[in-house]
């Protein structure tokens, strides 16, 4: 009689928040990055709202993308009243290391 | 040259982080990962989504044990969605506690095979939030026509061909349809005009207490429609600015505009923009032009004989 | 137990509204259907009259009534609804559902034929249709034990051993509109039978603010071991409901044998099988035989999901002739279901002529003169003749 193995603690199909949440490595996705004029920007907080991955971040007096979850959809760059933000291809950041570097 | 830096009121409209995690399965530039994130941290993070297999399930609905966000939620069948979502609302209600159900699906499920059970919720004004984000076909399983695909639009269902040239119906009027139940709230949103969705999601909050609150949100999809990532809040504010989309509100079947164009802009300025309509020919346009017009049309003429003060 | 329940004359669809508003139900969906439709009618007014403190919910479609009660069932809600054959169809995909999800959810299925050729007529095609959908199935003989089935359906739906939705059977127009006496229970009595429940450790619910989502997505692994534990809680269903029947017989005075009811089976050499209100019908005909000096007796199935396959190799192992009636028909194999069933377990009940009746679809009645004749049948294949393994007996000169 083979044995089995059950790992779910759960009768019915749960999912449990309280463990780590799934996350996807969504900056490799990217192909441009956005690149802010911090002369330009008003801090208007635009490009942060119509994030789709709300993945600003509130430096102050200007927002930066998370480049672990930037998609690179470019909507922020479109959207920006002050035409601060340009959609730079990723190819000119192929040699930054973890830090931005 | 002194700037002031001023932060956008809408920001006002959070009352707590994003539930959801950093990295989510959907397109780049998907307006539905924003109406997501931006409901979740207008509602609170005290709502139940109830959602069903879509786009939107691939992140409200966990995998396996582990979950891509934070919020309680109830995942079901297309044709269980405001069926689930109204079990989930009379059982808290006879608990006697406040508690606010979001049942957030596509168009797919709303207007066609979810229809049935919303339209039996609205009518029984049940005590939820129904969110649609209309993307305007079924786009999970390949871009095919659903009941709110506009007339011509090519689908993977509707293709242009030889014998054929898309779709050849005009589409239901899904907020006007959920609008004539009489329900306390039904109202048009999108993602370009974030001020207006951030009201209208606080007043379907309050409003779900009398019945069910209904919010339709124009919602495009960049690899469905065919167009660049970067487009797709530029796309929600022409269908505004066109007309092709009107924002208005609803409350028990007295209606006004909280957005209204005073020189609309031409259809063609947004269609051409739009893979799916490239086959257009004029007379096309002029086809579509009119389903447009007369949609407005009957819109104001709703909030002309039976205005809702603001 | 002193029993203070009261006898009153209720149809089998009455004495299902009362079990049921006894049991006292959180959540309640209403949705009409010939022959159930008296049950949420009852149920309504018993609301209004306030005897019934539940959120009633008149849904627009059957599949909205299974969803509301399976939602309001994990957010931690007692639930109850009833449907009948089309009704049951239209719930199927909330049904797997259900299931699926451990949903504590009690139903009430009132047999009716189905699929295809409409018939608005008693059959149990609408109950063996289902009974892949991961549901408890169990069916009923006449009014008092419907009365008595629905509370021992929350009894077993709620044990967190068990966590599965239950259906209760019983046979359209035959017990639906049939009046007959049914000791009810009063409703202290039944809220000490099922207090225990309250007194099991909660189970996972769904609750606004907390981290907990039911209805993840089961990936690979993740989703064959919820299969395995949804299979393995069936299993374990057999035994629980035996288990309940003597907690019931405790409280209320009346036993049914729990999986199945051995009518006369001892000495018996021809045993007859058989489920729903037929089986009333074959015990007076057993009765009538073996006061002929006849050694008959009858299988009265009661718990059809799961297979109760244990008692019934039991109680059919050794005897000489088995006739099986059904009441619905297997496509595919030219049998009934429960024909197919006894057959899976013919090598544990041995070599015995075994003869499968297809009798009482869309209410052709199964009379006296037919159950006579299957025992003879039968008792002439146990004796060694040819005979007939199927016979649709309503169709025979």
């Amino acid at each position: 009689m083979a044995r089995i193995k059950i790992h779910v603690e759960y009768e019915g199909g749960w999912s449990d928040a309280g463990k780590p949440l799934l996350c996807l490595d969504t900056g490799s996705w990217r192909s441009v990055r956005p690149v802010l004029d911090k002369e330009k920007c008003t801090y208007c907080g635009w490009c942060a709202l119509y994030c789709p991955t709300q993945c600003m971040i509130d430096k102050g007096e200007y927002f930066l993308p998370n480049f672990d979850f930037c998609k690179g959809c470019g909507i922020c760059g479109k959207e920006c009243p002050q035409d601060a933000i340009g959609m730079v291809s990723e190819g000119a950041f192929k040699d930054e290391d973890k830090d931005g570097k | 040259m002194s700037k002031t830096k001023k932060l956008s009121k809408v920001f006002d409209y959070f009352k707590d982080e994003d539930p959801f995690s950093g990295g989510l399965t959907l397109c780049p530039g998907c307006p539905l990962e924003l109406l997501l994130r931006f409901t979740a941290r207008v509602l609170g993070k005290e709502i139940v989504f109830v959602g069903t297999p879509s786009c939107s399930a691939t992140v409200l609905y966990g995998q396996n044990t582990r979950s891509w966000h934070k919020l309680a939620y109830y995942s079901c069948l297309m044709t269980g969605v405001a069926s689930s979502a109204t079990g989930i609302a009379r059982y808290y209600r006879k608990l006697g506690k406040d508690i606010t159900v979001v049942a957030f699906t596509g168009d797919g499920c709303s207007a066609d095979i979810g229809f049935q059970p919303l339209s039996g919720a609205a009518e029984r004004n049940e005590n939820f939030i129904y969110i649609t984000y209309d993307n305007e076909g079924y786009m999970n399983t390949g871009i095919q026509k659903s009941s709110t695909t506009p007339v011509g639009a090519r689908t993977s269902t509707t293709p242009v061909g030889e014998t054929r040239r898309g779709n050849p119906n005009p589409g239901k009027n899904m907020p006007l349809l959920m609008a004539m139940h009489k329900i306390p709230y039904a109202a048009t949103a999108t993602l370009s005009h974030l001020d207006d969705l951030a009201k209208k999601l606080v007043k379907a909050k309050e409003k779900k207490n009398e019945g069910l609150a209904y919010v339709h949100v124009y919602s495009p999809c960049p690899t469905g429609w065919g167009f660049d990532s970067d487009l797709s809040i530029a796309i929600c504010r022409l269908a505004v600015q066109t007309n092709y989309f009107p924002l208005w509100e609803a409350e028990r079947g007295r209606f006004r505009f909280t957005r209204k164009t005073a020189k609309p802009k031409p259809l063609k300025d947004l269609i051409k923009l739009i893979g799916k309509f490239s086959h257009f020919t004029d007379e096309d346009l002029i086809v579509l032009e009119k389903e447009v017009e007369e949609r407005y049309q009957l819109i104001e003429g709703m909030a002309r004989t039976w205005p809702l003060n603001a | 137990m002193e029993n203070r329940g009261k006898v009153r004359t209720l149809t089998g669809n009455a004495a299902a509204a009362y079990s049921a508003m006894l049991c006292s139900p959180d959540v309640v969906a209403l949705y009409p259907i010939t022959p159930q439709s008296e049950v949420i009618e009852q149920l309504a007014s018993f609301h209004a009259e306030g005897l019934l403190d539940a959120e009633m919910v008149e849904v627009e479609g059957e599949n909205s009534a299974i969803n509301v009660v399976t939602s309001a069932s994990m957010a931690g809600a007692r639930v109850f609804t009833a449907t009948s054959s089309w009704g049951l169809a239209y719930m199927y995909d909330g049904m797997l559902q259900a299931s699926g999800f451990r949903a504590p959810v009690v139903m009430v299925n009132v047999n009716r034929e189905m699929p295809g050729i409409l018939a608005v007529s008693s059959g149990q095609q609408d109950m063996t249709s289902t009974r892949d959908s991961g549901w408890i199935q169990v069916v009923a003989e006449d009014c008092q034990e419907i009365c008595d089935l629905v509370i021992m359906a929350y009894r077993l739906a709620e044990d967190h051993e068990i966590q599965l939705p239950v259906m209760v059977n019983y046979d359209g127009f035959y017990l639906s509109y049939l009046a007959e006496g049914v000791n009810l229970p009063g409703r202290e009595d039944v809220d000490i039978f099922l207090a225990p429940l309250k007194d099991q450790p909660p189970r996972p619910v769904l609750v606004p603010g907390e981290p907990l989502g039911c209805g993840t997505h089961g990936i690979l692994e993740g989703f064959v071991e919820l299969r395995y534990k949804h299979s393995v809680a069936m299993e374990r269903a057999r035994a629980k409901f035996d288990a309940i029947d003597g907690l019931f017989k405790d409280s209320f005075g009346r036993s049914y044998g729990g999986q199945i009811e051995e009518y006369r089976t001892d000495d018996a050499d021809i045993v007859l099988v058989v489920s729903g209100s037929a089986a009333g019908t074959a015990k007076a005909v057993v009765d009538s035989a073996r006061d002929l000096g006849e050694k008959v007796g009858v299988v009265k199935l009661r718990m059809f999901r799961p297979f109760p396959r244990e008692r019934m190799t039991r109680a059919l192992r050794g005897k000489k002739g088995i006739g099986v009636i059904d009441r619905s028909v297997c496509f595919g194999w030219n049998s009934g279901p429960l024909f197919m069933e006894l057959k899976a377990v013919s090598t544990e009940i041995g070599k015995i002529p075994t003869m499968n009746f297809i009798d009482g679809l869309a209410n052709t009645d199964i009379t006296t003169e037919h159950i006579v004749k299957m025992i003879a049948d039968v008792r002439k294949a146990a004796a060694g003749e040819p005979f007939q393994a199927v016979t649709w007996v309503s169709l025979e000169e």
